[in-house]
């Protein structure tokens, strides 16, 4: 029996312990499901922000399930993995965004619950007046929330290849579909299910199942690694006899400087804290206590999943399942994967061989399946949020403002749920093509893509900073702004060659951040302000007790 | 913002432990390739160690402000 095939071998529930876990898990999803869908109203505001009376376990605990995407259980270990402990140092960009849970999203709260505001763009869009800033931010935010969606999609049918490793392709409808594909379908339709019904009561009660499980499974994880090495002394003494290459900065691939990972840790946190999933979070949050407490948690329990739990995981990787360093770049071991993209599933592979190890074969392939539940809890966590996000984006900011100002809440709240039906079969569209691309694949690595939508998101983070603390900006300053940050992300994407090598040493959210603020920072100190009545009302308000 | 005397320290020092954890300060430990000696520190490699310290000093500066800036709303723009 190989390590790999534990769960197919194991002889629990006739040989059916993943289906069996599995089937529990989404059980219990379809039940909170019709819960939030019982306890909810037929308004807008309940559909979006579950009333704006979420408490301290449920707002703390969806803030870190939406921030835990695939990319806390595939990408970052997978980097890990590839690149050695440099990126550790990455782990430090949050308590940078724990702070800004409370510094900016209570304020963020005061404004929203006084103001009635649902998505990022009314807050901006409200503050600076006109069409325009409304519809840039919106668009930030849908430039955010598809590649984020897509990445967690893809997340599925990775965890579907390695829980039933065996199967054969399933046949239905008289189509056939790999157990990859499997994968993306269930997870995408599991989790547009439960936005649908539910909306954001439903999303923030699925969240704290799946927060509980991510937090379990990344430090288990961790310590039947060290376990597996017998103790702290044996895991360390083994990375320790790891590459110098491994064990220093830049890393295998040469990225990881100190302008990257200070960049990253600086702004690209900022910007994932104020995604749009988690800018809701906060109007739906009850109170200041709320998300002081939020931030607090947020700031020191995940760095300490990521230091001394999962990262472990992926570094203790790199001894046991040593990748390969070729013409053609970081190759991993044949046990993981044949291609450079499929570093990402380090965490997959090394729990399998550890976890049995530490616990024995029967509580250990318990506990494995476990885990590799939180991975898919990971990507759905994040999937539903971004959903729930995208629809609200859409709704509140295109279709109500643009296109049919005159539709009701219950017509809103409708072309929101079509919005999630829509945006889901694009997203599966997307992985499914670019599975099948071949050499032209714009999805290859899962980190690449969570940092990508981040830079995107980053864009917001000036004009948040000046409605919220500074207000020296105006409505053509926000517009230039966020055109230049927003254009400059989208061209050093897709020609990177552009930035004259810029971009290999501070992160490209970074580079979009500091254009955006200077374009703003002049356009404002020549047009015309903000009228001072508004900003007053919105100091008095964020002065608030609230 | 940074009104008082504590709120402009904590903001200091956790400025300070990002640009000397992942940012320039990192070079101060970063072990040379050539080297393999410097690799670790106290049988940990050397960066792990540098990773964990700083966070300890971030999460020791997170834990200050709420308890002594983020108490009541009234103390916000501390």
């Amino acid at each position: 029996m190989t390590n790999f095939h534990i769960l197919a071998a194991i002889d629990i529930a006739g040989g059916h312990l993943p289906h069996f876990m599995l089937g529990n898990y989404m059980l219990l999803l379809v039940w909170l499901c019709y819960l939030g869908y019982r306890k909810g109203k037929a308004t807008e505001e309940d559909y979006y922000l579950a009333g704006r009376g979420q408490g301290t376990i449920v707002t703390s605990l969806t803030i870190m399930a939406t921030f835990f995407s695939s990319a806390a259980l595939l990408g970052i270990p997978g980097v890990v993995y590839r690149d050695g402990v440099s990126f550790f140092l990455f782990a430090l960009n949050l308590p940078v965004a724990g702070v800004a849970v409370y510094l900016l999203g209570d304020r963020m709260r005061k404004l929203g619950k006084a103001r009635g505001y649902v998505t990022p763009a009314d807050l901006v869009g409200d503050y600076y007046g006109g069409a325009e800033v409304r519809l840039l931010a919106a668009a930030t935010s849908a430039l955010y929330v598809l590649p984020y969606v897509i990445m967690q999609i893809k997340a599925g049918g990775y965890l579907a290849q390695r829980l039933f490793p065996d199967a054969p392709p399933l046949e239905f409808f008289g189509s056939s579909f790999t157990m990859y594909e499997a994968g993306v379908w269930a997870l995408s339709f599991l989790t547009m299910a439960y936005v649908l019904v539910g909306g954001m009561r439903s999303v923030a009660w699925t969240d704290v199942i799946q927060g509980i499980l991510l937090i379990f499974g990344m430090l288990v994880a961790g310590l039947a690694t060290i376990a597996y090495f017998g103790g702290l002394g044996g895991y360390f003494e083994a990375v320790s006899a790891l590459p110098a290459k491994a064990l220093s900065a830049p890393g295998y691939s040469d990225k990881w400087n100190a302008g990257m990972l200070f960049t990253i840790c600086a702004f690209a946190s900022l910007g994932s804290i104020i995604q749009p999933g988690q800018w809701m979070r906060f109007y739906a949050a009850k109170d200041s206590s709320t998300l002081r407490k939020s931030a607090l948690v947020f700031a020191v329990v995940l760095p300490v999943c990521f230091l001394f739990g999962i990262m472990l995981v992926a570094l203790g990787g790199q001894v046991l399942f040593p990748p390969e360093i070729t013409a053609e770049g970081i190759i991993p071991h044949p046990s993981i994967g044949a291609k450079s993209s499929e570093v990402d599933q380090i965490v997959i592979v090394m729990i399998q061989r550890v976890v049995p190890e530490m616990l024995g074969i029967t509580f250990g392939a318990i506990v494995v399946t476990l885990i590799l539940i939180a991975v898919l809890a990971a990507s759905m966590s994040t999937a539903d949020s971004n959903l729930h996000a995208l629809s609200a984006v859409l709704t509140r900011d295109v279709y109500d403002r643009f296109i049919r100002p005159q539709a009701d809440e219950r017509e809103r709240t409708w072309v929101g749920r079509i919005v999630i039906v829509l945006a889901t079969m694009a997203a599966v569209a997307l992985v499914e093509w670019s599975q099948k691309a071949g050499a032209f694949n714009p999805l290859e690595l899962i980190s690449q893509l969570m940092l990508l939508a981040i830079a995107f998101s980053s864009q917001l983070l000036p004009i948040a900073i000046d409605v919220l603390f500074l207000n020296k900006g105006t409505r053509k300053g926000a517009i230039s702004g966020l055109t230049a940050g927003i254009g400059l992300v989208l061209l050093l994407t897709i020609k990177p060659e552009w930035s004259f090598g810029l971009t290999k040493i501070v992160h490209v959210s970074a580079v979009g951040i500091a254009a955006n603020a200077i374009v703003f920072g002049f356009v404002s100190r020549a047009t015309k302000k903000v009228p001072q009545k508004r900003i007053d009302e919105f100091r008095r308000i964020i002065k608030s007790k609230g | 913002m940074l009104k008082t005397r504590l709120s402009k320290i904590l903001a200091s020092i956790f400025l300070f432990a990002l640009i000397m954890g992942p940012g320039p300060g990192l070079y101060l430990v970063n072990p040379s390739p050539d080297n393999p000696s410097t690799t670790t520190f106290l049988g940990m490699p050397v960066l792990f160690a540098w990773s964990s310290f700083w966070f300890f000093v971030q999460a020791g500066v997170v834990l200050a402000a709420y308890r002594k800036l983020w108490t009541n709303d009234d103390d916000l723009d501390e």
